[in-house]
């Protein structure tokens, strides 16, 4: 039994993994070899300089970097606050409710995101849902909430959400009642049953939520394009240029894999410290 | 833990409110959609459906169609079966690289969706071939692939590994365990996984985005007319493409919900 | 004088919406006492210790902690503690870390708190290695131990259990039985236990409060519990019984089914008079039940059938089926077995003191 488990394991995982190779590892190695070729070269066929990484610093573009990254990194801190409270009220204490929350949301990321998006622009544009009706009704007239920098984190909380509250959800209902129940019992405040209880022990939950929010969020590009109105470039904005207009694609694959090492080490290091049978529930 | 009646209101409320924080940009595009005028302003002063045939009547629109659901059909099958095998070796089966394997299906979910595309596109340029629909197909699959496994993943953790022990115990072979056992319990997961698949990949647009060549998706399109300026027909298309979502999981829901109720049925008359 | 009752429940009901789960309840449990809780599942025991213990409030009545009123009080804020049936050790720390819990949250130094709990490692025989141990490295046993002492260290004035021994193996859940007896002696403090086990709460408990249905059907000394039952619930409950249909006739006397009552049996001062017309169980327990052998008499006479012999280790149990149809067991000990064979007539009989009269109410 134990041998036909291991030769059915291994055959099994086959298709999935001949199309990952083909369609993400491949891809992958071809990128990171575009990315030390010389600029605006279009094959393989040269002599790699590493040209382009040289480049990352001395035309600026590690400030589009550094926006992706602060604009995520903002949006994850702000989705575990929003996302905590709801969490733990779908895992604790709402009952059919929590059916009808998780569908309500699940269905919208089946809405192409774009639309979504667009959605909030026609809702905080000047002339918008919200500004047109106010306008409208009570004379309050102001001009939009559009094209800075903190409607770009707002669209990334708005697009990322499913992805911090479902892992949330998942760690919360980890946590034993019993657990809860003791620490309580045994003179804990709901503060400290917070510190020394829920938190470490939905760890796994946490970090899954936060890595899935924070990758996703430094590689995202339509909120800043539609919402921000460019009013900051993002890396994945300058990544999609240097392959477009500006047909450099040493330029844009050496920006890639600089985005894939930081993202990659990330989910890499915090994939590998979940302990995924025991999340998704495995009976044994 | 006593949660307090206030406390538990709190709650409710905040969940509500958070619904409808997530749905309110897609009633201002069903406003948008039913606006007569050309340039759009709210409050809307004349509403009309005549956004709706324009976009009915139009090929371009109905190409579009037609390459969404094209793509999103193939990406379904292929995300079914290579999901369900891809499960049963990341959830049921003791095997020697199964932690490894696990990361591997994990890792192009946590991927920018928008790099992945390009990455492909250089992919298939360096091999020789020219990106259409049928690219985005393998495009969408890098992503759609690896979550259509995790949905049945889920069920296969959920099933008790002692029935197909006993199968096998009652000398089943692996194969049978496999057709009797094994498929009929994870298959309310293949389908969930199915449904999955089709409507994420009728949606996506970051991996569509360069991987199309010159066919181009619905959310393509209308995601190069938002970025190019206002056109009344965006939020129209847009409702469209949401509508067709809908239907599907309508009538989704409405089959499974059938099939339980008569199976209910079927098992008290037994 | 009876000591200060330190707990006191007054006319407790908790009903979950249209279901009441305890319908007014009054208890009181005294200083330094060991009272165990027993009913079968879905009496509402459970109900009771989580109000006791603070998880939950009752719907009415009040609850007094010597002369405090606690039932609106959270269980943070109580002076109780409870071993939970799941433990309900935290995974993610160690051992120590578990034991110094409540006295971490009491803030005290950490010098302190790990004197402390190496002091009760001590005193639940764990050696002092334990401390830096994981959970999930411990056996059931050293488990139960570890919460016992986690809730030691919280300094408890009552100390509340629920069915924290039925997870485990036989052996080892009489081993734990009575070294939770041995705690309670050695620690002085008061001990509330809920259990579905009969045997548990014999061996452990000064006094046992039978549940049934939300309601209290009896509290008494283990021996009373055991000797004279209220009901023929408790009396079933309280492990191997037979019961006779009795009857109280016109002249005083009984009238059983299945059972030949001889003339001294009834009369006058003994307890085993039944008001004419009223119904009654006559009770005895197996190991009071002799087999006769020509000419001896008894009191009470049964004439039956040996259908089956059980060994019971120290004890063998037989089973004898009445004329009347009536199943009927006897227990002996070992050296006194009865040496017939299944199939066998016999004639069994017991004596007036060995019997107890359940009142039909």
């Amino acid at each position: 039994m134990e041998r036909s488990d291991r030769k059915i394991g291994f055959l099994s995982a086959v298709p999935i993994t001949v199309i990952l190779m083909l369609s993400f590892t491949a891809p992958l190695l071809v990128v990171l070899l575009f990315s030390v070729m010389p600029p605006k070269v279009f094959t393989l066929a040269h002599v790699p300089d590493f040209s382009s990484y040289g480049v990352l610093f001395s035309q600026g573009y590690y400030r589009s970097l550094l926006w992706s990254l602060g604009t995520a990194l903002a949006a994850t801190v702000l989705l575990f606050l929003i996302c905590w409270p709801l969490a733990f009220a779908m895992a604790k204490v709402f009952k059919g409710f929590t059916l009808f929350i998780t569908v309500a949301v699940v269905i919208t990321l089946f809405v192409s995101e774009n639309i979504r998006l667009f959605g909030w622009v026609l809702t905080l544009m000047k002339g918008g849902l919200i500004e047109g009706h106010l306008r409208a009704w009570v004379g309050w007239s102001f001009e939009g909430a559009l094209y800075n920098v903190p409607v770009i984190i707002f669209g990334l909380v708005y697009v990322y959400f499913p992805f911090m509250l479902f892992p949330l959800v998942q760690g919360i209902s980890m946590v034993p009642d019993d657990a809860r129940q003791a620490a309580a019992d045994l003179g804990a405040t709901r503060r400290q049953i917070f510190w020394e209880v829920d938190l470490p022990l939905s760890a796994p939950g946490i970090v899954i939520g936060s890595l899935l929010t924070f990758v996703l969020g430094a590689g995202a590009l339509a909120e800043s394009k539609l919402l921000g109105g460019q009013a900051v470039i993002v890396i994945a904005d300058e990544i999609e240029t240097a392959f477009t207009y500006g047909q450099n694609w040493p330029l844009g694959s050496a920006l890639s894999i600089i985005l894939i090492i930081i993202i990659g080490s990330l989910a890499v290091f915090g994939v590998s410290r979940v302990d995924l049978d025991k999340i998704m529930g495995r009976r044994r | 833990m006593r949660i307090g009646r206030a406390t538990r209101i709190a709650l409710y409320l905040y969940g509500v409110l958070v619904i409808a924080f997530l749905y309110l940009p897609l009633l201002s595009v069903g406003f948008a959609s039913v606006s007569k005028a050309r340039y759009l302003t709210f409050p809307i002063k004349r509403y009309a459906f005549q956004w709706y045939g324009k976009a009915l009547e139009s090929y371009t629109v109905q190409d579009l169609l037609w390459t969404s659901l094209s793509i999103a059909g193939i990406v379904t099958v292929i995300s079914m079966i290579v999901g369900f095998f891809g499960a049963l070796a990341f959830a049921r089966y003791q095997w020697r690289f199964r932690g490894v394997f696990q990361k591997l299906i994990l890792l192009p979910i946590f991927f920018p969706q928008a790099v992945l595309g390009l990455a492909l596109l250089m992919w298939f340029n360096s091999i020789g071939i020219i990106p259409d629909w049928k690219t985005a197909v393998v495009a969408h699959l890098v992503w759609i692939s690896p979550i259509a496994t995790l949905v049945i993943a889920i069920r296969a953790y959920s099933f008790d590994p002692a029935l197909e022990e006993a199968a096998r115990d009652m000398g089943a072979s692996t194969w049978v365990v496999l057709k009797e056992v094994t498929g009929p319990l994870l298959m309310p997961g293949v389908i969930s996984a199915g449904l999955f698949s089709f409507l994420l990949s009728w949606g996506n647009f970051p991996l569509s985005l360069f991987t199309t060549g010159a066919d181009s998706t619905l959310p393509e399109w209308l995601y190069a007319k938002m970025v190019s300026g206002y056109s009344p027909l965006v939020p129209t298309v847009g409702i469209l493409s949401i509508a067709t979502s809908m239907i599907l999981l309508i009538v989704a829901f409405t089959i499974y919900w059938f099939v339980r109720s008569a199976r209910e049925r079927g098992a008290r008359i037994i | 004088m009876p000591p200060e009752p330190i707990l006191r429940l007054e006319n407790i009901v908790k009903r979950f919406g249209a279901f009441t789960a305890l319908h007014h309840i009054d208890l009181e449990i005294d200083e330094g006492e060991f009272l165990t809780i027993v009913g079968p599942s879905g009496c509402g025991k459970t109900t009771l210790i989580r109000l006791l213990v603070g998880i939950d409030e009752p719907t009415e009545g009040r609850i007094w902690l010597r002369d405090k009123r606690i039932e609106k009080v959270p269980a943070n804020l109580r002076p109780t503690c409870m071993v939970f049936q799941s433990l309900a050790l935290f995974p993610h720390r160690s051992v120590g870390e578990n034991i110094e819990f409540p006295l971490k949250i009491r803030g005290e130094t950490a010098s302190r708190r790990k004197e402390r709990a190496l002091e009760l490692l001590d005193l639940l025989h764990l050696p002092h290695d334990f401390y830096d141990k994981r959970i999930n490295q411990c056996s059931g046993g050293e488990r139960q131990r570890i919460a016992l002492a986690r809730a030691l260290a919280f300094d408890p004035e009552i100390l509340f259990f629920d069915e924290p021994l039925s997870a485990l193996d036989f052996r080892l859940r009489k081993k734990l039985e009575k070294e939770l007896k041995d705690l309670h002696e050695r620690t002085g403090k008061t001990f509330v236990y809920i259990t579905h086990s009969l045997e548990e709460a014999m061996v452990m408990s000064d006094r046992i409060a039978i549940m049934r249905q939300g309601r209290f059907e009896q509290i008494a000394v283990t021996d009373e519990i055991y000797a004279r039952p209220i009901s023929r619930f408790v009396a079933e409950f309280m492990g191997e019984v037979n019961l006779f249909d009795v009857e109280g006739t016109a002249s005083g006397g009984l009238r059983g089914r299945g059972v030949e009552i001889q003339a001294n049996a009834t009369g006058g001062g003994t307890e085993l008079t039944l008001p004419q017309g009223t119904q009654g169980a006559l009770m005895v327990r197996p190991e009071s039940v002799r087999f006769l052998h020509p000419g001896q008499t008894a009191d009470f006479i049964v004439r039956g059938i040996l259908r089956a012999s059980y060994a019971l280790g120290s004890r063998t149990q037989y089973k004898v089926e009445s004329s009347e149809g009536i199943e009927l067991a006897v227990e002996k000990l070992r050296q006194d077995r009865f040496m017939g064979n299944v199939g066998d007539e016999v004639v069994l009989g017991f004596d007036m003191q060995n019997t107890h009269m359940i009142r039909e109410r």
